[in-house]
């Protein structure tokens, strides 16, 4: 239960099987193919061009899925997502795989009707541009061209602001003289640009252009040949035509939707396919064979090597990995520790020396995310729903694995909540003192029950807002056992990569100076935690400690000057690294009593009105609103310092991390699970 | 009304400096946040869900403050039976609130800006978001450190005067 060891596999097998060999390799989805040296006579099967052509045909199905979901949204409830996809068998996937080049044809159909739809609704837009264009001239009776007759000249365009025929004329006399005529036309007109149509004799024309152009006279920008008119009914048709057309191009597309579960599967099939052929170039041919290679968890060896002997006629070889190669790391666990495996991912996978350090962190990962959120009914929720997914919806692959993390955080959080006593905050003793008159509901079931049960009103243990000291002080304790516990990593890490001088002299010392220190640490938060008795016989452990440390973590330099200075230096470094770690648990206290007051503050706002009635209303309201925030919030933040205190406190006790994640050559469908039988 | 002393007066000046501030640096981290958390949903709204978790962290230097207010107007009081402090304890109860209004001021708008580098991370590397989150977190570790000074100097004080 940890790392699974690897084994390096090496198979040669003639080039008529490869196709089958590949294809079955990848339905078991078992070895991680490795790129070898080219040598003589065998050479790498790359074939990009192919890899690309598949790829792409993945990205069409791909874009036909997408389109199909525009125009015909799949029905699907928030829930669905947890479903499982449907399972295929090889056979039937076979019987299907004849129709994938035809349902492809279906797929660029869509894609091309698609086209058509966007160019047409561009034409559109274009089309409606040019209407808002010549919408203002439409009252015009000649072309926007027209320039005038043999004796006359005509100006027709825009002028800024708004004139009537007579503000025109006002507005033209200073640059005119009296005889200079004109006949202006206002063809509409806006607050702010008039559009003029204005017609003079030849004579004057060109003062008549001038005193225009003062005023700010322009031409339109794309006059029309005809009448406005005949331009707007043009475009007119036109976007009709075209909207036409699109609307029929999309009611092609929904007449397609019938074929959505074909283009999920072929958008499968490409996918297997272009991984295949990027797969292609780790594998090489001779002559007449091919061979590959690459890592396999040991135990799928046999079986492998069973499957494939009997199907084809390949030779196979397994060895150990050499020292220095790049393993792949896969991590096999139970479901209670697996579920933690992606936070440790998230770090880093464990590097060639680590061992797993999931185990460990499983446990104290519940246990300290338990105590930050620390409330029975937000732990109870998290319970209710997490095992909503796994049980009724059967989450599985990654996404199981953090349903299942939350699930047993849910449980960790409701028997700390429990032991706190805050079930929504002071929910519980809340109600029955202002709905019910029982004032302290817990010395009631106490006295029911015949024997204390709830120690301090529904608490198991004790309320952490009446004694923070206590909590701070247990904060304390688990830290150092987390802590105490990342050095035992370090020292079994060590031990076993024959490390034994460092596994004993650095972590031992460990050990006593903290157990000989933390005692007197305690009597200070708190006098008279320990007694006098205690600290006596533990000062000598600190002692014992710290001379060891002194002694011994300057081992490495060789004159004895370095020996003593490198040794007050790590004894200065795990004085001050101790006392950081230790005191960073004291966010257990701090987050859990966020939780617990906020929570508790929620109830005290919906208890606010006097009479019941209200009251009842009032608090209902205040009280779902209030706990979903609050939870939310303390949800995330419990996350965050959980994951802090495994990754900063902890693994930095003894973990490395840098391995490299086990990807094995596999059928990575989306929409299907292609089974063997 | 005879309690109304100017040691409350002070108390209360303590807490309501621990909400302010607290909330102003969280609106300050939180928007800067949310800004750059806008552009990149933009590009990709896919990833709302990540971005929106590294904006909500420099949140809860507000709720940090609120919890400190909310826990001084309970100790001196304030909704119940109000104590009728002197000046010196409500000094006291001021200065307890202290290491909450100014370390969580100043922390929220600093959790911010690394919030703000993280969007950019799940920008680029989206399977990288929860280093993301650790980095923001880091900065977090103070306002807790300042939360439980202020929560335990104010419970303590309220034990000696008792």
């Amino acid at each position: 239960m940890a790392k699974v060891k690897m084994k390096f596999m090496e198979v040669v097998a003639p080039v008529e099987e490869s196709k089958e060999v590949l294809d079955f390799l990848q339905m078991k989805g078992v070895i991680e193919l490795k790129e070898m040296e080219e040598t003589e006579g065998i050479s790498s099967l790359e074939s990009s061009s192919v890899a690309t052509v598949m790829a792409k045909y993945k990205d069409t199905a791909a874009t036909a899925l997408d389109i199909l979901d525009k125009y015909a949204p799949e029905k699907a409830g928030l829930l669905s997502k947890l479903n499982n996809p449907p399972e295929l068998t090889k056979k039937e996937y076979d019987e299907r795989y004849d129709d994938a080049n035809e349902i492809l044809g279906v797929c660029y159909d869509i894609v091309s009707e698609e086209k058509t739809v966007s160019e047409n609704k561009a034409t559109v837009a274009k089309c409606r541009a040019s209407m808002d264009a010549v919408e203002p001239w439409l009252s015009l009776d000649v072309p926007m061209q027209y320039k005038g007759t043999r004796t006359t000249d005509a100006y027709i365009g825009y002028l800024p602001g708004d004139y009537t025929a007579d503000s025109l004329a006002i507005a033209l006399a200073p640059y005119l003289e009296g005889e200079d005529e004109f006949e202006c036309e206002i063809v509409s007109r806006k607050e702010d640009r008039t559009c003029v149509f204005i017609l003079c004799l030849k004579e004057c024309s060109e003062k008549l252009f001038a005193a225009l152009r003062a005023i700010g006279f322009s031409y339109p920008s794309d006059p029309t040949k005809h009448a406005p008119r005949v331009r707007y009914e043009r475009m007119q048709k036109l976007a009709e035509k075209c909207e036409k057309e699109s609307e029929e191009s999309i009611r092609r597309i929904k007449e397609l939707v019938s074929e959505r579960d074909d283009i999920k599967f072929v958008y499968d099939v490409f996918t297997l396919k272009s991984d295949k052929y990027s797969e292609l170039s780790k594998v090489y041919a001779g002559d007449s064979f091919i061979c590959f290679s690459g890592y396999i968890p040991a135990g799928k060896t046999e079986a492998l090597i069973g499957e494939l002997d009997e199907k084809f006629t390949v030779a196979v070889t397994v060895r150990d990995p050499d020292e220095d190669d790049d393993v792949p790391v896969l991590l096999k666990n139970k479901p209670i520790v697996a579920a933690v495996e992606p936070i440790t991912e998230m770090y880093a996978l464990p590097g060639k020396d680590d061992i797993d350090p999931n185990p460990v962190m499983a446990f104290f990962y519940y246990l300290l995310f338990g105590i930050m959120l620390s409330d029975a009914g937000y732990g109870l929720l998290m319970v209710i729903g997490c095992g909503l997914a796994k049980f009724k919806y059967k989450v599985k692959g990654r996404l199981k694995k953090t349903v299942d993390m939350y699930f047993y955080c849910g449980i960790a959080t409701v028997f700390w909540g429990a032991l706190f006593g805050s079930w929504f905050g002071d929910a519980i003793p809340r109600i029955a003192d202002q709905f019910f008159g029982i004032a302290n509901i817990g010395q009631v079931w106490n006295e029911h029950l015949g024997f204390t049960l709830f120690r301090e009103n529904i608490a198991l243990w004790f309320e952490p807002v009446n004694n923070p000291t206590k909590l701070l002080m247990f904060s304390f304790l688990f830290g150092i056992i987390h802590l105490f516990f990342g050095v035992g990593a370090s020292f079994v890490k060590m031990w076993k990569n024959n490390n034994k001088t460092g596994a004993i002299f650095d972590c031992l010392p460990l050990y006593l100076l903290i157990i000989g220190i933390a005692p007197m640490g305690a009597n200070i938060i708190k006098e008279g935690t320990f007694s006098p008795a205690v600290t006596s016989v533990t000062k000598w452990l600190a002692l014992a400690g710290a001379v060891m440390i002194i002694l011994t973590a300057g081992r490495s330099s060789k004159n004895i000057i370095g020996k003593l200075g490198l040794g007050l230096y790590g004894m200065y470094n795990v004085a001050s690294g101790w006392l950081g770690d230790i005191l960073s648990y004291s966010r257990l206290l701090a987050l859990g009593l966020c939780t617990g007051v906020i929570a508790t503050v929620v109830n005290t706002i919906g208890t606010i009105p006097e009479q019941k009635v209200p009251k009842l209303i009032m608090f209902i309201f205040v009280f779902i609103f209030g706990h979903v925030v609050n939870m939310a919030i303390n949800l995330i933040g419990t996350y965050v310092h959980t994951n802090r205190l495994q990754y900063v406190e902890f693994f930095a006790k003894f973990y490395e991390g840098g391995g490299r994640s086990f990807t094995p050559f596999k059928a990575n469908t989306k929409y299907y699970n292609i089974t063997e039988e | 009304m005879e309690n109304m002393t100017f040691g409350v007066m002070l108390a209360i000046l303590g807490g309501v400096l621990a909400a302010a501030m607290g909330g102003a640096g969280s609106a300050i981290g939180v928007g800067r946040v949310g800004r750059a958390a806008a552009g990149v949903v933009t590009e990709d709204p896919s990833k709302f869900g990540k971005v929106l978790i590294l904006q909500i962290l420099p949140g809860t230097q507000g709720l940090y403050g609120f919890l400190v207010a909310f826990l001084l107007m309970n100790n001196i009081g304030l909704m119940g039976n109000l104590k009728a402090l002197s000046t010196s304890q409500g000094l006291m109860y001021f200065a307890a609130c202290l290491p909450m209004a100014i370390g969580g001021f100043v922390s929220a708008i600093h959790q911010g800006n690394a919030a703000v580098a993280g969007v950019s991370i799940v920008a680029k590397r989206p399977e990288e978001s929860g280093k993301a989150i650790i980095f923001a977190a880091m900065v977090e570790t103070y306002a807790v450190i300042a939360l439980l000074i202020s929560i335990l100097a104010m419970m303590n004080i309220t034990n000696q005067i008792k």
